[in-house]
């Protein structure tokens, strides 16, 4: 039997892991969720997750790459998949391109929130290496 | 003479911050003095001649602020240190924008208030220094019979930094605000090149392209540095032409832009801030209307209608967050234009309090008021006071829990009304007591507990203290509660 993938969801505003986890549950996937660095930094040590969404902005502007970087520093979480997310980049100052920004990201893909759940699962599937059908 | 180590006078209502500054400062060789209010310091400062000040902000008879704007009129180039309980970035900026030089935040340790006073010495003998300069201009400008005198009285009068450089990249010209914005002294510039005594990279080249590049381009270039002091200066470089066209020296003329520079960076923050708060939910809004859009909970109708209760509540809290941001708006727009008159504070906490009956009677929460009885008016903008008392009784309500304490005291102290709001909620820690009062700050535990806001109310509150010369500080403890105090000065009596 196939096990169900499994995605860390990490945000400091409980309506945006809600409507995400809402979206993910829905089709199949299991989910875990963190409201801090801190928090997503421990979850991530104790769990194996098939892929992390982290919101960019919680308790500082570059909260989201803390989290990133702590993944990629790890040797086991090193290739974990990364979807980060903002509803900000007027604060940041950045227009992000992932063709040209990935690299000092960490990330693997990047996106504007709220994401509609087509576009949301559409990345996920990719991300988690599914097939779409 | 024998320099002497320098005359100090501290202004404390508190014995003990009177006697320990004297006897640390008398310790390390300084002469110093002491009064308890603003007028005793006043007296004393028309009778002596002192090097530096240190006031306490808040004192009866009269409080530091008003003594630092007397003190300004006498025109004594007295360095004033002001000893704050309000160690914000505001009241230094405030404090600092009315003439006082630095501010030292109690508590403060033998070490902190030397190293204080040391410095602000050492502002003193360069404001002696200046002031020297200043009258040797001024007997000059008498003096002086010819052009070259003259034009030189002018440039060293003038607001701006000067620096003039020769064919030889020598300094042959520093102007006294030149000087002060580059932290540079005449003396030890003057014959010297610009290459050796400038820092700045970026003007270097500049002064240096002027002499380069003198023929092809007449015209000044223009550039923003900041100097190692944290100073931002624009500064416009002129090449001096003779008569053949060959460029013969250079003009930099220095405009010292810091404090535009301090406001700029706030209005943009501001505005990122407010960008972020609002996106945010609306975001979410979208979000829920996505999930119901898109069938994610179709069969679910329950769930369906608790998404969209959801949505509401973002959608409310929405609007109280745009409210908060036009009253911040409305507050800082001129004060001329709003309309100021005697406004009773124990009617006002009243009409406040019963306004927010139902709320605390929903949480079974008892009120105590202990309002003191024929209170003098205080000059104020009712709205305002209404809107700050609002604020502050509003969160007392919100951050305790059913069932808990809340009172208010107000009483007459000297020259203004004290109140006091207390609670007995989750309280702040010390850590967030410091950015209680900043725009769209929330502490920790607010959030822990789910309480919502915007993160305004209190920076609203605040500057409608401020705009009515008052003050607010905060005594809080973490799970124990919070309290507000807030001092309003009353409308002066006449005798």
């Amino acid at each position: 039997m196939l096990m169900a993938k499994r995605i860390l969801l990490v945000d400091d505003d409980p309506d945006f892991i809600e409507i995400n986890r809402m979206i993910l549950q829905a089709n199949g996937y299991e989910t875990d969720e963190a409201s801090s660095t801190g928090e997503a930094l421990e979850k991530i040590k104790a769990n194996d997750y098939d892929l992390a969404i982290i919101d960019l902005i919680m308790e500082e502007l570059d909260s989201g790459f803390s989290v990133a970087y702590g993944i990629r520093d790890s040797e086991r979480t090193r290739n974990m998949p990364i979807l980060m997310l903002t509803s900000a980049q007027e604060k940041t100052g950045f227009r992000f391109e992932l063709s040209r920004d990935q690299e000092w990201m960490k990330v693997d893909d990047f996106a504007a929130k709220p994401l509609s759940a087509a576009e949301l699962l559409t990345r996920v599937q990719k991300l988690t290496g599914e097939k779409t059908i | 003479m024998e320099k002497s180590k320098g005359y100090i006078l501290v202004v404390d209502d508190e014995e003990i911050i009177r006697s320990g500054c004297r006897e640390i400062l008398n310790l390390h060789g300084y002469k110093v003095d002491v009064a308890e209010n603003g007028i005793q310091g006043l007296e004393k400062i028309k009778e002596n001649e002192y090097d530096l000040i240190l006031t306490d902000i808040m004192m009866p008879e009269m409080d530091g602020m008003e003594m630092l704007e007397q003190v300004n009129r006498l025109d004594q180039d007295l360095v004033i240190i002001f000893i704050t309980g309000y160690a914000t970035i505001e009241s230094a900026i405030n404090a600092g924008r009315k003439g006082a030089y630095d501010y030292l935040p109690k508590p403060f340790n033998p070490d902190e208030l030397l190293a204080k006073v040391e410095r602000g010495l050492d502002h003193r003998d360069h404001l002696l220094e200046v002031k020297k300069l200043r009258e040797e201009r001024d007997l000059n400008l008498l003096q002086c019979s010819n052009e070259r005198a003259r034009t030189l009285t002018i440039i060293n009068s003038m607001n701006e930094g000067v620096i003039a450089i020769n064919r030889q990249k020598q300094i042959v010209l520093l102007n006294p605000m030149a000087s002060k914005i580059m932290h540079l002294s005449e003396g030890r510039v003057i014959g010297r090149t610009f290459n050796e005594i400038l820092r700045n990279p970026d003007l270097k080249k500049s002064i240096n392209d002027s002499f380069e590049k003198a023929q092809s381009q007449l015209r000044s270039t223009r550039l923003q540095f900041d100097t190692v002091y944290g100073r931002a200066i624009e500064a416009s470089i002129t090449p001096i032409m003779d008569e053949n066209k060959v460029c013969i020296g250079t003009v930099a003329v220095l405009f010292d832009v810091t404090e535009e520079k301090k406001i700029e960076k706030m209005k943009s923050d501001f505005v990122s801030y407010v960008a972020h708060e609002l996106k945010a939910p609306l975001g979410a809004i979208e979000g829920f209307l996505n999930l119901i859009l898109e069938g994610v909970i179709a069969d679910n109708p329950e769930k369906e209608h608790e998404m969209i209760t959801k949505a509401r509540d973002r959608a409310h809290g929405l609007i109280a967050l745009i409210n908060d941001i036009l009253d911040l708006s409305r507050i800082d727009r001129k004060k001329s234009l709003k309309e100021m008159g005697p406004v009773d504070i124990g009617e006002l906490l009243k009409e406040t309090v019963d306004f927010y009956q139902n709320r605390m009677d929903s949480k079974s929460q008892e009120m105590n008021m202990e309002l003191q009885p024929d209170m003098p008016p205080v000059l104020g903008n009712k709205e305002d006071l209404s809107r700050l008392f609002a604020n502050l009784v509003s969160n007392a309500i919100k951050y305790t829990p059913t069932g808990g304490k809340l009172s208010i005291l107000a009483k007459v102290t000297n020259s203004h009304v004290a109140i006091e709001v207390k609670d007995t909620g989750i309280g702040i820690s010390k850590e967030a007591q410091e950015h209680i009062f900043d725009e769209f700050y929330r502490a920790k535990n607010a959030l822990d507990n789910k309480i919502t806001g915007t993160g305004l109310g209190l920076s609203i509150a605040k500057k409608i203290v401020k705009d009515h010369r008052g003050f607010i500080e905060i005594e809080s403890e973490e799970k124990k509660g919070s309290i507000f105090r807030v001092l309003l000065p009353v409308i002066n009596q006449v005798r």
